[in-house]
Order: structure tokens, then C-alpha cells, then sequence
């Protein structure tokens, strides 16, 4: 009744049942875990790490072994998709191969040595044919080691809250930069010298903007001669002749060009 | 190509729609729970173990009833580590040993005897074989100096025994005996193997004792004990004693007045009295080499437990009753303990824990039990007494209860429990809180009242709900700070009720061993409630059929497989109503029918018949069974004479030489928010919308093709059919149907009908969409109408409107099985496909987007179908980790998922059960109308402090400002 979990197990026990007096073309494929840059200790891997060897009709599975290993038992002539399943690492799946020898060869024939087991990577979604590189054993005989693609990641990291990621954005930099300014700039002009300063405020008198910043002047208001749309339009309403000689500068410049 | 094979899987990547999100890690635990379990340990496979020798820590094993094998930690109860022995889920048995001394232990099921690292939970070595094995036995002493495993295996026509190297896994030496007998234990002293078989026909069996050379396995003698007959079956022999310097075998008659004991070795038995009216031996013996040979014989009555405690005297092998244990009124667990020679017997009774050694009668220790209210009911436990210093004990044992937890007490203490009755669930459904009914059902009451009645009504209800004013008001500053720093403490809650989101929902659970739960899906799936539900012989399991929850009356419907049913309240567990089994016909399964009565669940017989039924119950609805192995018939319900009975009024075969092996049925809420697609070109392709259909699929074996059809089930008119070739039919076929398509995996191994012959191999999902016409803004021959009949052909003589099918199928990086669709209220959230994947112990949730069959092939999508959300066809979909609902948990054994609604239409709560109890919360569309953890309320109120603190700040400033401008001469 437990259906959904047995039924692809129960194949692989049967099959073993099978086939263990029929050894005559049965190899035993052994896969490892070689120790790599994304897996510096194989040891580590969960105990539920292990591996498949799967065909039409047939399936066979190899929990992960104290020497980090895979080994299938009785693998019957055939090609096999080998997939790894491990909870932390993900890794390439491989086309395994095992072409019948003859009879006189035993099971004790094991690994690459034997003409009867090639192993490959394969490309899912691809054509079965198309193999990537061969995998050799790491000693002849020895097993096959597969190849890992990285480390699996389960979550997404939350964006968190830092004063640094506000203070970085722009409207808030700005924000400062006009607080600096506004509380900044009447001090900086308490400390200009007499001349200076009534330079800048007879610059800050022509300048709507300012004395819009700085607030109503008594005596004049000062939005009273401040065209709003002229000003948006580029034109400071009380300096046109200040534009004329930038006008004229820039006549001058078509006269140079 | 390996270029291509990266640049084609980050293409796939890059395809997953921006509302692919994985789970937040602070989530974790949050939104969903998991109990991972073992199922109940059993008595012969659970012991305490040192698994590195230098290390004083030991960890408690079990091989449990569904064949998972597994360690904890003793200290705290937690999982370090499990497997399941024979890849899959068993129905109890097995064996389980442990190497005094060793790292590994050994187990064995079925026809594999393996041994695995007892740290780390790796596999050491493997043995299959070709009969089935009955024993395994560690042989203590070799010649070499490690230690081997001796294993007992009944092959067709022989009893074979085989001794394997303890760490290597190869045969040392095999004896093979070819006879009929029944091989039963094996057994070893220093320098002999003794293998206990049945000798003779059922029923009258002999027993018989075969003595092996532990060096080459030859035979050396071969004793028959007892008279011919004198054994009835297997069970009736009680134990084997195993490793100890004398080891025993015992059995007893079968009206269980008398225990005979043989020393193993030797041709004489003893025969000791057992108390009257006694229903269940055990024996309980050390297990190592060096204890004394002492053993306890327990001995249970109907109302009490008493023990007795024998001695063997090793030079003359005569047994000796040493000293008796009193009888005790109700159940207790005997557990032995041994260091060195000492031996120790730990009696667990329901109110006190009683330690006595094996020489003498004294009581070396007694701790009353401090449970509380509810009393242990120990059925089988281990224990480890340590001597502390001068003549002080401590013990901790480990029992497993009735009410199939496992409990640990230490020294009187409860310590932990493990749920594990919640293991081996069979079937689960969702139910409602039912108390918010009331208030419904009150102002409904209001409502049609006379207005003068409902408002006096309604101030006097008013007037009593003044009575939690005071407490409401009290829990505002706690509630209110708990909000804040976001520690809405949800185990607060005692008592279970509904909250506004509908997160708060039960769970019914059944559990084959015949107990039912009552779960809190909102408070981390705690137990609400349990109880027995199910008395079945021992054996026997609960063979659900169905389970049905009733909202509107609050009780859950349970039914059997041998017409027993039970009826209870959802909220509480109490029996409504209870039916034994074998008093109605078996049923099949049951379906939930409307009837002018009211839904309910309509039993179907065996074979698919469906009994008469009173008028007012009759189904209004087709009824769609299985009457046999490959056929479906549709029956309605017609008066007949008082009763209504089921009319066929079709019938559905598959082709010649394929069986079914599917059914996907539509879930029963499924809300369809749109007709239509609405395409990037601005028109509209409507779906087909038929709530009366359901997929079949069918497969040869001989040739592995696999075949599914879409039935109507009114007029059981085949709506569509497909064929796919080099189907596995050995492993999982399933489909599921939802809103306008159904999708089915297997494992396909074929050639494409492509110019170029490409073959593929892999596990497979073919998706369908179901579409009224192939062209957009066009309902096909359905037109304008608002109703259609299944029945009547409207673009006649061609027969009924056929769906126009869109299909593509996609290679999957791993196997998916027990297959559901995400469900929200209002069905305007995207849906996912739930699975489980069996090989990564994980439950992944695929967006329909990405197993979308209108996704383009060979080209780039254009704009408009860019803006629709589909991405370039890749026949390859890995199953990314970032997809699964589960994370990084190793959820075991799911059996089937299901999904609920909540009332936030964002959510769909999904449930999974199994070996192991998994819940979660998924929003397939982003939670869109909920705030999630991400919103910190601390930071938003610190930036309205901030901004509050610098309006106040700064208004003096500009105001002084601007005065003091005014004073400043103008210029």
C-alpha cells in the first residue's frame, strides 16, 4: 500500500534477487568522491548521500560508503543513466556503460581495466549520444571519481537592514548634502570678511532661488519679481543681462568654431 | 558541448520567473515544522551502543518497525543519524546487531545483510543473497582477533548459514544444509555455531539444533530437542539467547503453562511452570560474551506482570530458578543492563522504575516516576544502569509506550519523548477549527429573528462579552510589544482556535497502526490530540481507504478497508460514532458524494459495486469506480422502489494489454479565477474548463508504452488521448489534473521522431494545457454559450467539444512522486506543483510557469511572449535546491502531500506525511498581502522616531532663522 516510496527499491532488491547466480556478465561499478576544492573532506557528506544507476526496467542504488564510495553490485550489461544525490553538493550526471564480456571473465574483473565499463558524463535534456569526456578510474581497476558541481543552496538572503545601505542612497546623500548647506553656509558667511560678504549677498540678491531659501525679506517679497516660469524655462528673471553675456560667450564660441 | 550543456542549464537558471523564492533561512521553523521520526523502535533491535570505543558516550539504536534504521542521541533525544535498511518502507522485522567494541553494527532485511559505521552512518559493506535471512548473530571471538557476523538465510530448499568478515564483507566459510526445515536463529558460544531450525510440517514442528565448526562451518552434530510436535509455529519459540557464555534456546507449549529451556549444545531441556493464565514470555539476557548467565523470564497475565530470574551453572549447564520478581497489577518493560559480569535487570512499571541485579532479590535502586498526570504504559524498553560511587545507581531507560512514543526517564525523570507514533501516517486531511461556527450560526439567528428579540438578543451578548474586556485590555501592551520585536509567540496558545489568516488549521492523521491525531498545522504541528481509533490483531494494519473532514458538523470521517469507520470531532478526537470491522462489506475506497442530506462519504465496495442507498442520500453526481483490474465504469444513482440504486451508464477500458496504473482526480477546491489567457498580443485563448474530468493513465509492460486518457466522466467520452513510448513501467507513474491541465512523470528511455534520431534517457514530466480552440479570442464550437453539456454534442455529428491540447515534455534531474497542486481561496495565485523527491528526502514546489507547454522551441520568444512570462523552451529542468518547499531538511518516506487554502489568498498550507510529518507554508505568488518577517517593525518605528526627533529638532532652528532674518536690516 505504501506505494509511491517502495516501488522503485523493491525493483532493485528483485533485481539483485536475480541476479546473483547469473554473474557470468554482471560487473561491479564502483564511483567515488575524490576529495576537491569544493569538497575538501569527503568524509563530511550526510550518511544519505548515494547513488543510481537507472535504465529502462532497471535500477540500482549504492549508499555512499565509509571510503566514500558507490559500489553497485551485479550491474547486468546495459547503459545507465548514474545520477549522485546528496543533500549539500550537487553533482554531474554520468552515462555508465557496461557492454557484456565474455563469459569467461568473472565478477572479481572490476573498474576500468575491463573493456565491458565506460563511464562519461552526460548532458541532461541532450541526445544519449552525445558524451562529455570519458572518466578514468583513478588506478586501474580502482574507482571512478565523479565530479561535483558545486554546494546546493536552499535559501535566499534576506535584504537586511543596514545604516549604510540608507545612507547610500542618493536622495538621502542629496538630503545631506542641503542640510550641510543649510546649516553650514550663514556661518560660512559670518566668517568672510566684510568685502566678501557683501560681494556674495549682492550675488545672493540676484539669485531668486536663494533668497527663496533664505526666506521672506523684509521690506520686498521676494517671490514679488520672481517669474516662476521664466525661471523653470532657464532665464533668471532678474538677471537678463547676465545672460546676455553668457549669450555672447557662447556667440563666442561659434565665432571660434 | 560542455559549453552548450552550462550555457543551456543557466538559461534554465535565468528562465525561472523572478517568483521562484527560495525559503528565507529566518523562516525556518517559523513557517514550517517537521517531526523527524524513526517509527516505534522494536524489541529485539533496540540497544544502547558505544560507537567509538574510546569515547564513553554512548548512542541508542533501533531498527524500527518500517525499516528505519537509526541513532540517537540519548542525551536529548535527537535524530544523529538514520537510513532506511532496505531502501524502502517495510512492514516491521528485520535484525539489528551491535559489535561489543566495534564501530559498526549490522543489519539485515528481506535478502541483504549489511553493516554500517556506527557514528557516522555510513555503509561499511553489503551482501545480498538469494534467500531470505532469518538471523544474524556477531561471533564475539574469532581466531583472528576482529570480530565476523554470522548470518542465517533460508534459500529455496536449504538452510544456508554464512559467516562474513566483520569489516571486509566477504564470506568467510557457508554451510549449506539442503532440507525443508524452518531456519530460525543462529546463535554462538566460544567455540561452536549453533543454528536452531524447525524440523518436521506445520503446526508440528520439531526443533533442532545443528552445532557448526566456527573455524570452517562444518558440521559437527546435529541434536533434535523436545518431541516431535511440540511446536505449533515460529513464535512459539521465545528466545535464543545469543554471545552469552552459555547460550540458551526456550520455548514454550502452546496453551503458555509451561517454558522449556535447553542449554544450546546440550540434548536435555528443563521445563519451568509459567504463572496461570499467562498471555505473552519474553526472556530478557545480556548479550555479551563476559556477563553472567543469568536470564529473566517475564511473564505477562491479563491483569498483571510478574519475572523470574534463572541462573546457569556453567559447569554442570543445569538452570536453577534464582529468585522471583512480585507480581504486579498492569503492564511493565524489563530491560538488562550489563557491565563486566554484573548484570542488571531495570523493571519499568507504570509508577516506578526498580532496578535489581541479576544475583540476588535486593532492590539496587527505585525511583518513583514523576510523570505527572498521565501514566507511562511501558510495553519494551533498554536501559543502562551505571554504578556510581559507593553503593549508588543511576539508570536511564528508554521505553516504548502504548501510545507508541518513546520516552526516555532518567532516574525517575521524564526526559525526552519521541513522537513516533506519528510515523508510518496512511492518510491525512485537512479540517477547520469548529467554534467559529457559532457566532455564525448566532447572528444568523439574529438575522431572521424578530428585530425587537435579536437586538435584546444582541445587547445581552454584547453585555457578556464584557466579561473579556478587562483581560483584552491586560494582554494589549504584551501583545503589542511581542508585535514589535516580533516574537509572536504562537506556543502561547493553549487552546486552538482560528486565526484571521487561516493559518491555524487541523490536521487528521491516521497512522496504520490504528491510532488517530489531531495536529495544529499553525502551532508547529503539535499534537492536539490522539487516540486509538483502530483495534486490529496484532499484524495487521489499518488499511485506510478514506478520510473525509466535515466542516460544517466538525467531524472526520475515517473508513477502512474492512467496512469499520469511525466518526470523530476534529477539534477534540472524541468518538461520534465508531463501526467494528467485518459488520459492513470491505469497501475499496469512498468518495464524498452530494446528496440533498448533505455531503458525505459514499463506501465503495469491493470490485467497485455500490450498495442502494435511501432516497435522500442518493448522489446527485456521477460516480466514477473501478470495477476491475482495468476497467472504470460511471454509475448513476435512480429511485427504486424506497431506495436508490447505481445504474451503470458507461464503461472505460484502456487498450489491449495495458493496465491502469493512475487516476489523477481534480482537487475538490479548485477555483478558477480567469477563463482565459490573456496573450501578449492582447488576445485571449479561454481554457477548457470541464469539472468533470479526469486523467487516466494506462501502461503495456510489454512494450513500455504508457498511455493517458482524459475522461468525461457524465458521458465517459475519451476528451484526449496520448501515447508515450519507453516508459519504465517499474517505476512511479503518476499524474495530476488542476484547473485546465494535467501533467504525468515516469521514467521514458526512447528515440525522438526527430530528422536527426536523438535518444533520451531520464525521468520525465509531460505537461498538457487545455485550451477550448487553438486560436485566441475563439471558443471553438462552443461559441458564445454560457452552459455546455457533456452530454449533448454541440458541434454535431462530430460528437462533444474536444479540448484542443497543448503538450511538452521536459526531462527532470530527479525522480518526483505523490504529486499535488498548490491551492489558494480564490485561485488568483499562480499554482505549483508539489512532489516529493525520493531521492533527495525533499518536497519541491515547481511554478506552473516553468512546466509551461507554450513556452517556444528552437527560437528566442518574442516581446509579446516575453511579456506573457514564457521563456525559451530547454527540454532539461533541474530541480533546483532553492525550488524545494523543505530546504535543507531530509523529510523520509512521504507517502502522499496535501495542500489547503488559507484565507490569505497569497497562501497555501501543505502538509506531508509519511515515515516522516512535514508541514510548510508556500506562496506561490510572493506573499503579497501579508507582511513577512523581512518588514522590521523596529526599524520602521526607529525611522519615524528619527524623522519625529528631527522635525522637532530642526522647527526651532528655522524658526529662529527666519526671526532673526526679519530683524536684519534689509540691504
Amino acid at each position: 500500500m505504501l506505494r509511491s516510496i517502495p516501488a522503485l527499491p523493491l525493483a532493485i532488491a528483485l533485481q539483485a534477487l536475480s541476479l546473483l547466480f547469473s554473474p557470468a556478465s554482471a560487473v561491479t561499478v564502483t564511483l567515488s568522491i575524490p576529495p576537491s576544492p569544493q569538497i575538501p573532506n569527503p568524509a563530511v557528506l550526510p550518511p544519505s548521500t548515494h547513488a543510481t544507476l537507472t535504465a529502462l526496467g532497471a535500477s540500482f542504488l549504492a549508499p555512499l560508503t565509509t571510503d566514500n564510495t558507490f559500489v553497485f553490485r551485479n550491474v547486468t550489461p546495459g547503459s545507465y543513466l548514474g545520477d549522485v544525490h546528496c543533500a549539500t553538493h550537487g553533482f554531474a550526471p554520468l552515462r555508465v556503460d557496461v557492454i557484456s564480456v565474455a563469459a569467461g571473465d568473472d565478477i572479481n574483473k572490476v573498474g576500468g581495466a575491463d573493456a565491458g565499463l565506460h563511464i562519461w558524463e552526460t548532458f541532461r535534456g541532450n541526445d544519449w549520444e552525445n558524451k562529455g569526456e570519458e572518466i578514468q578510474p583513478a588506478t586501474v581497476g580502482g574507482a571512478f571519481p565523479v565530479k561535483v558541481l558545486g554546494s546546493k543552496i536552499y535559501y535566499t538572503e534576506r535584504g537586511s537592514f543596514s545604516v549604510f545601505t540608507i545612507l547610500k542612497n542618493p536622495m538621502i546623500l542629496m538630503g545631506l548634502v542641503s542640510l550641510a548647506l543649510f546649516i553650514g553656509m550663514p556661518k560660512l558667511v559670518e566668517n568672510m570678511d566684510p568685502e566678501m560678504r557683501a560681494e556674495f549677498e549682492e550675488q545672493s540678491k540676484k539669485n531668486p532661488m536663494n533668497s527663496l531659501m533664505s526666506g521672506p525679506q523684509p521690506g520686498s517679497n521676494p517671490m514679488g519679481n520672481f517669474d516662476m516660469a521664466g525661471f523653470l524655462a532657464g532665464q533668471g528673471s532678474g538677471s537678463k543681462d547676465e545672460s546676455e553675456p553668457s549669450s555672447g560667450n557662447s556667440g563666442k564660441k561659434g565665432g571660434k568654431r | 558541448m560542455h559549453l552548450s550543456f552550462r550555457a543551456l542549464s543557466l538559461s534554465v537558471l535565468l528562465a525561472l520567473p523572478a517568483s521562484v523564492r527560495a525559503v528565507f533561512q529566518d523562516e525556518v521553523g517559523h513557517i514550517d515544522y517537521h517531526h523527524e521520526l524513526l517509527g516505534v523502535p522494536q524489541r529485539e533491535t533496540t540497544f544502547f551502543h558505544r560507537p567509538r570505543t574510546e569515547e564513553k558516550a554512548s548512542l541508542l539504536y533501533t531498527l524500527s518497525d518500517l525499516g528505519v534504521l537509526g541513532a540517537v542521541n540519548p542525551s536529548n533525544g535527537a535524530l544523529v543519524w538514520r537510513q532506511l535498511l532496505a531502501g524502502n518502507i517495510t512492514d516491521g522485522g528485520g535484525f539489528l546487531r551491535a559489535a561489543e567494541d566495534q564501530t559498526w553494527l549490522v543489519g539485515a532485511y528481506g535478502n541483504a545483510v549489511s553493516s554500517w559505521d556506527a557514528l557516522t552512518g555510513r555503509n561499511a559493506w553489503s551482501l545480498n543473497s538469494n534467500g531470505v535471512v532469518k538471523d544474524v548473530e556477531v561471533m564475539e571471538i574469532t581466531e583472528r582477533g576482529g570480530k565476523d557476523v554470522l548470518g542465517l538465510f533460508q534459500e529455496p530448499g536449504a538452510t544456508v548459514t554464512r559467516r562474513i568478515h566483520g569489516t571486509e564483507g566477504h564470506v568467510v566459510w557457508e554451510h549449506r544444509e539442503v532440507n525443508k526445515d524452518v531456519p530460525l536463529q543462529v546463535s554462538t558460544s566460544l567455540d561452536k555455531v549453533f543454528v536452531v531450525t524447525l524440523h518436521g510440517s506445520l503446526l508440528s514442528y520439531g526443533l533442532k539444533v545443528m552445532v557448526l565448526d566456527t573455524l570452517t562451518g562444518k558440521k559437527l552434530d546435529e541434536i533434535p530437542l523436545g518431541t516431535k510436535s511440540e511446536v505449533q509455529s515460529p513464535q512459539d519459540v521465545m528466545f535464543v539467547g545469543a554471545n552469552s557464555a552459555a547460550p540458551i534456546v526456550a520455548w514454550t507449549d502452546n496453551g503458555l503453562t509451561k517454558l522449556k529451556v535447553n542449554v544450546l549444545g546440550l540434548k536435555s531441556k528443563q521445563e519451568f511452570d509459567l504463572p496461570a493464565g499467562t498471555v505473552d514470555v519474553e526472556i530478557h539476557a545480556p548479550h555479551t560474551i563476559q556477563s553472567s548467565p543469568h536470564f529473566l523470564v517475564h511473564s505477562r497475565t491479563k491483569s498483571g506482570h510478574k519475572a523470574d530470574v534463572f541462573h546457569i551453572d556453567l559447569k554442570s549447564n543445569v538452570i536453577t530458578k534464582a529468585y522471583e520478581l512480585p507480581l504486579i497489577e498492569g503492564g511493565s518493560a524489563f530491560s538488562t543492563s550489563s557491565s563486566g559480569a554484573n548484570v542488571y535487570f531495570t523493571r519499568v512499571t507504570n509508577d516506578e522504575i526498580i532496578v535489581t541485579s541479576s544475583t540476588s532479590h535486593g532492590i539496587l535502586g527505585r525511583w518513583p516516576l514523576k510523570s505527572g498526570a498521565e501514566k507511562l504504559g511501558a510495553l519494551h524498553g533498554v536501559s543502562e544502569v551505571i554504578k556510581k560511587a559507593g553503593d549508588s545507581y543511576a539508570v536511564r531507560a528508554v521505553a516504548v509506550t502504548d501510545s507508541d512514543d518513546w520516552t526516555q526517564v532518567v532516574n525517575g525523570e521524564l526526559g525526552w519523548t519521541r513522537l513516533e507514533g506519528l510515523s508510518g501516517a496512511v492518510a491525512a486531511t485537512w479540517a477547520e477549527f469548529p467554534q467559529s461556527e457559532d457566532l455564525a450560526r448566532t447572528l444568523e439567528a439574529e438575522a431572521h429573528g424578530n428585530p425587537l428579540s435579536a437586538y435584546v438578543h444582541r445587547v445581552k451578548r454584547h453585555v457578556n462579552d464584557l466579561q473579556y474586556l478587562p483581560a483584552y485590555l491586560q494582554s494589549i501592551p504584551q501583545r503589542l510589544l511581542s508585535s514589535i520585536v516580533g516574537s509572536e509567540g504562537t506556543e502561547a496558545a493553549d487552546e486552538v482556535t482560528r486565526d484571521s489568516f487561516g493559518f491555524n488549521k487541523l490536521v487528521v492523521l491516521a497512522t496504520k497502526r490504528g491510532k488517530l491525531y489531531g495536529l495544529d498545522a499553525g502551532n508547529h504541528g503539535k499534537i492536539v490530540w490522539s487516540k486509538n481509533a483502530n483495534e486490529t490483531p496484532s499484524g495487521r494494519h489499518w488499511d485506510v481507504k478514506a478520510i473525509h473532514a466535515d466542516n460544517t458538523k466538525g467531524f472526520v470521517t475515517v473508513r477502512g478497508s474492512e467496512g469499520q469507520f469511525i466518526i470523530v470531532k476534529s477539534d477534540t478526537g472524541k468518538t461520534v460514532e465508531a463501526m467494528p470491522s467485518s459488520l459492513f462489506p470491505p469497501v475499496d475506497g469512498a468518495v464524498v458524494v452530494d446528496s440533498d442530506a448533505g455531503p458525505w462519504l459514499l463506501p465503495i465496495e469491493r470490485d467497485g459495486k455500490l450498495a442502494d442507498v435511501q432516497i435522500a442520500w442518493a448522489p446527485k453526481q456521477t460516480v466514477v469506480t473501478r470495477t476491475g483490474d482495468n476497467e472504470i465504469q460511471g454509475f448513476n444513482y435512480v429511485e427504486k422502489d424506497e431506495l436508490a440504486s447505481a445504474i451503470p451508464i458507461w464503461s472505460f477500458s484502456p487498450s489491449a494489454g495495458q493496465h491502469i496504473v493512475d487516476i489523477a482526480t481534480r482537487p475538490q477546491h479548485d477555483p478558477i479565477a480567469s477563463i482565459g489567457r490573456v496573450l501578449g498580443d492582447r488576445t485571449v485563448k479561454y481554457k477548457y474548463l470541464n469539472p468533470n474530468t479526469i486523467v487516466i493513465a494506462a501502461v503495456d509492460n510489454k512494450n513500455s508504452v504508457l498511455s493517458t486518457y482524459l475522461l468525461d466522466t457524465v458521458s465517459g467520452e475519451v476528451l484526449a488521448t496520448s501515447s508515450y513510448e519507453g516508459v519504465d513501467s517499474n517505476k512511479d507513474i503518476t499524474c495530476t489534473l488542476s484547473e485546465n491541465w494535467f501533467l504525468c512523470t515516469y521514467y521514458g528511455q526512447y528515440q525522438l521522431r526527430d530528422s536527426q534520431a536523438q535518444k533520451i534517457k531520464g525521468y520525465q514530466v509531460v505537461v498538457s494545457d487545455l485550451y477550448e480552440s487553438e486560436l485566441a479570442n475563439d471558443r471553438g464550437p462552443l461559441g458564445d454559450a454560457a452552459n455546455f453539456s457533456s452530454l449533448d454534442p454541440v458541434d454535431f455529428p462530430t460528437g462533444p467539444a474536444l479540448p484542443s491540447v497543448v503538450s511538452k515534455t521536459f526531462i527532470l534531474s530527479g525522480p518526483i512522486t505523490s504529486l499535488a497542486v498548490t491551492q489558494t481561496r480564490q485561485g488568483i495565485a499562480i499554482r505549483q506543483l508539489l512532489a516529493y523527491m525520493p531521492e533527495s528526502h525533499s518536497i519541491i514546489a515547481i511554478p506552473r510557469m516553468l512546466l509551461e507547454p507554450r513556452r517556444p522551441v528552437g527560437r528566442d520568444p518574442t516581446p509579446a511572449e516575453l511579456e506573457e512570462g514564457l521563456a525559451k523552451y530547454a527540454p532539461a529542468i533541474e530541480l533546483d535546491p532553492r525550488m524545494t518547499v523543505s530546504h535543507a531538511r531530509d523529510v523520509l518516506g512521504v507517502r502522499s502531500i496535501i495542500a489547503a487554502p488559507a484565507i490569505l489568498e497569497s497562501t497555501c498550507l501543505v502538509f506531508a506525511y509519511g515515515v516522516d510529518v512535514f508541514g510548510s507554508r508556500v506562496t506561490p505568488s510572493q506573499a503579497f498581502d501579508i507582511l513577512g518577517k523581512g518588514f522590521n517593525k523596529v526599524t520602521l518605528l526607529a525611522t519615524v522616531a528619527a524623522l519625529f526627533v528631527g522635525v522637532v529638532g530642526l522647527g526651532p532652528m528655522v524658526r529662529k532663522k527666519q526671526i532673526n532674518m526679519r530683524w536684519q536690516a534689509p540691504m
